[in-house]
């Protein structure tokens, strides 16, 4: 097969860095009138993105573990999002330096009475500096597998050697348990413990679940993006399209297990100290937000992936994509934004202008470094029998 | 107990060597005119579905409509037993208590479901049947060996020459048998 480098794609680059530069503009200008308030913003847009990036990792190693032949032919786009891993570590930068705004383990402000004793016994794991090892141990695992499989896929485009692809095959497998330890502890550590004295084992991987979500979505619309700029040369047919939306009904429906296993036995347990955090979230204006999330992030999502020509029609497929983007954002608001505002959500301007500011910074690097090069990957042993797939 | 020709089924049957002729065979066949086709192979081939011109499937809306009966069967059950039936107040819950329902719900939503593929598809395959006319042909038996068999349903008056239409499309045998339903 042979698909010319990829050469395009300069004006994409060029409004995703207008998006960057104004929406992370913007949210500095909000953050100089109101710099608690934004940090919450940036908060939530940096743990949404981040989570995606990761996740996307997460899936292409599962695809080089389980040696899967169909995905090869949208590959190199999946092996380029986590690379944005690199930029995430230095948009992290505000949250780390914020930490005593964000995180009450952090600041100088006194709990009331259980809630400052049972802080205090955590002091030895939530303490700033051990936060930060933590955070830097998350991003060099990132980081260093998601430039590993890349290199290894590009490497294979000159050479053709299949060796690499058994090396990605055992680093898949093998690092698959390491990847889902920095995701749990990085949920733990961006999200849980917004309330230190709140704990659920199953919070490292409802963040799992709706950032994979979420990277299936960003994969479709990548897919049918490209597909419209012809960098695929052809190699895209309806039939990946139909296998990836099946994956993104998939994990719809495995978010939507996630997230009601949890509010299950929290509910039902009716523990004083885990039950306090839905208690915020099913009250007053919270509680709307998440009804919305039951029925936009599970119930119409469902009833619209089960059918067979959306998920073949690739125009169709990447709106519900973006639809699912969407209540991913709301879904991760509504998760770390009701410790800001207990008693009801109060948008503020720069939860869109940091969410459109950090996304667009993330989709100029990833498109950035797709290209160059082939946007499929030319060397795979197995790209033909991906390109002849239609499993129906 | 012969009623006559309406109750009796004609089928043109037609042997190939592999499963490109048959269904090359098989669109001459429906461009002129047979609708009700079937293949008869070793093993399943990608894309007989579309050269027989087969419907999609109605197992997917039944499974669907049966999925939906099991969820709605299941809250109107967990509903009746806890909130009407026999209401026992545990730690202050509510009676009708939609979280607590909803792995019920899913489970019969399965249940339901999957009943429902297994009993329709059993009828929508033609079971329970004892008997097929195809059968009554000897040479249909190397369907399950090594050759590639297409049948037509037809009229005894179309037989004769929808048989020289198929030999010419490559069939290397040819046969008609006639049956009760």
């Amino acid at each position: 097969m042979k698909i010319s480098p990829w050469q395009g794609g300069g004006r994409a680059i060029g409004i995703a860095t207008a998006v960057a530069v104004a929406g992370l503009g913007l949210t500095a200008l909000g953050a100089a009138f109101d710099p608690r308030r934004a940090l919450w913003a940036y908060l939530v847009a940096f743990t949404d993105w981040v989570g995606i990036a990761v996740a996307a990792l997460i899936l292409l190693m599962s695809f080089h573990a389980a040696n899967a032949r169909w995905p090869v032919a949208v590959r190199r786009v999946l092996e380029v999002i986590p690379l944005s891993t690199a930029l995430f570590l230095v948009l992290f930068l505000p949250v780390l330096l914020g930490a005593r705004e964000l995180f009450p383990w952090a600041g100088p402000q006194q709990l009331a009475g259980e809630a400052q004793r049972a802080m205090e016994h955590r002091k030895s794991w939530l303490n700033l500096p051990f936060f930060t090892v933590r955070a830097a141990f998350y991003f060099a695992v990132w980081i260093g597998f998601s430039h590993l499989f890349h290199r290894w896929s590009v490497e294979q485009d000159r050479s053709g050697a299949p060796g690499l692809s058994l090396k990605a095959h055992r680093l898949g497998a093998g690092g698959l348990p390491l990847l889902a330890l920095t995701l749990t502890f990085a949920a733990f550590d961006w999200w849980m413990s917004l309330t230190p004295q709140f704990y659920s084992t199953i919070f490292g991987v409802y963040y799992f679940a709706g950032s994979f979500d979420a990277a299936i979505a960003v994969l479709i619309i990548a897919a049918a993006w490209g597909r419209r700029e012809g960098i695929f040369g052809g190699a895209l047919t309806t039939a990946h399209f139909h296998s990836l939306g099946k994956l993104l009904l998939a994990f719809t429906a495995f978010w939507a297990y996630i997230a009601f296993s949890q509010f299950l036995l929290i509910w039902i347990a009716n523990i004083p100290e885990e039950v306090p955090w839905y208690q915020v979230r099913n009250r007053g204006a919270w509680l709307p937000v998440g009804v919305f999330l039951a029925l936009f992030h599970f119930v119409v999502p469902f009833f619209v992936l089960l059918s067979r020509r959306i998920k073949r029609e690739p125009e169709k497929l990447q709106w519900v994509a973006a639809w699912i983007l969407v209540v991913h954002f709301v879904d991760v608001y509504w998760v770390v934004m009701p410790h800001l505002s207990p008693a009801a959500p109060h948008p503020h301007f720069t939860d869109l202008t940091a969410l459109l500011g950090v996304g667009g910074a993330a989709v100029a690097f990833t498109l950035w470094r797709l290209r160059g090069r082939s946007a499929v990957p030319v060397g795979d042993p197995y790209l033909q029998e991906s390109l002849r797939y239609d499993p129906r | 107990m012969s009623q006559g020709a309406p109750l009796r089924r004609t089928f043109v049957l037609a042997e190939f060597a592999g499963p490109e002729p048959l269904f090359a065979a098989a669109r001459k066949v429906r461009a002129a005119g047979h609708t009700e086709l079937d293949a008869h192979m070793p093993y399943p081939v990608h894309g007989a579905d579309e050269a027989l011109g087969l419907k999609r499937s109605p197992v997917p809306i039944i499974a669907l409509v049966g999925g939906l009966a099991g969820v709605v069967s299941a809250y109107l059950m967990a509903w009746w037993m806890n909130a009407v039936d026999f209401r026992i107040n545990v730690a202050g819950r509510p009676f009708d208590a939609l979280p607590a329902f909803v792995p019920i719900m899913f489970e019969l939503g399965v249940l339901f479901a999957s009943l429902a593929i297994f009993v329709s598809a059993i009828f929508l395959f033609g079971l329970p049947r004892v008997h097929h006319p195809v059968f009554e042909l000897d040479e249909f038996r190397s369907a399950s060996v090594d050759k590639f068999w297409l049948s037509v349903r037809t009229t005894p008056d179309a037989v004769a020459p929808l048989r020289e239409e198929l030999e010419r499309a490559g069939a290397s045998y040819v046969g008609s048998v006639e049956g009760e339903p």
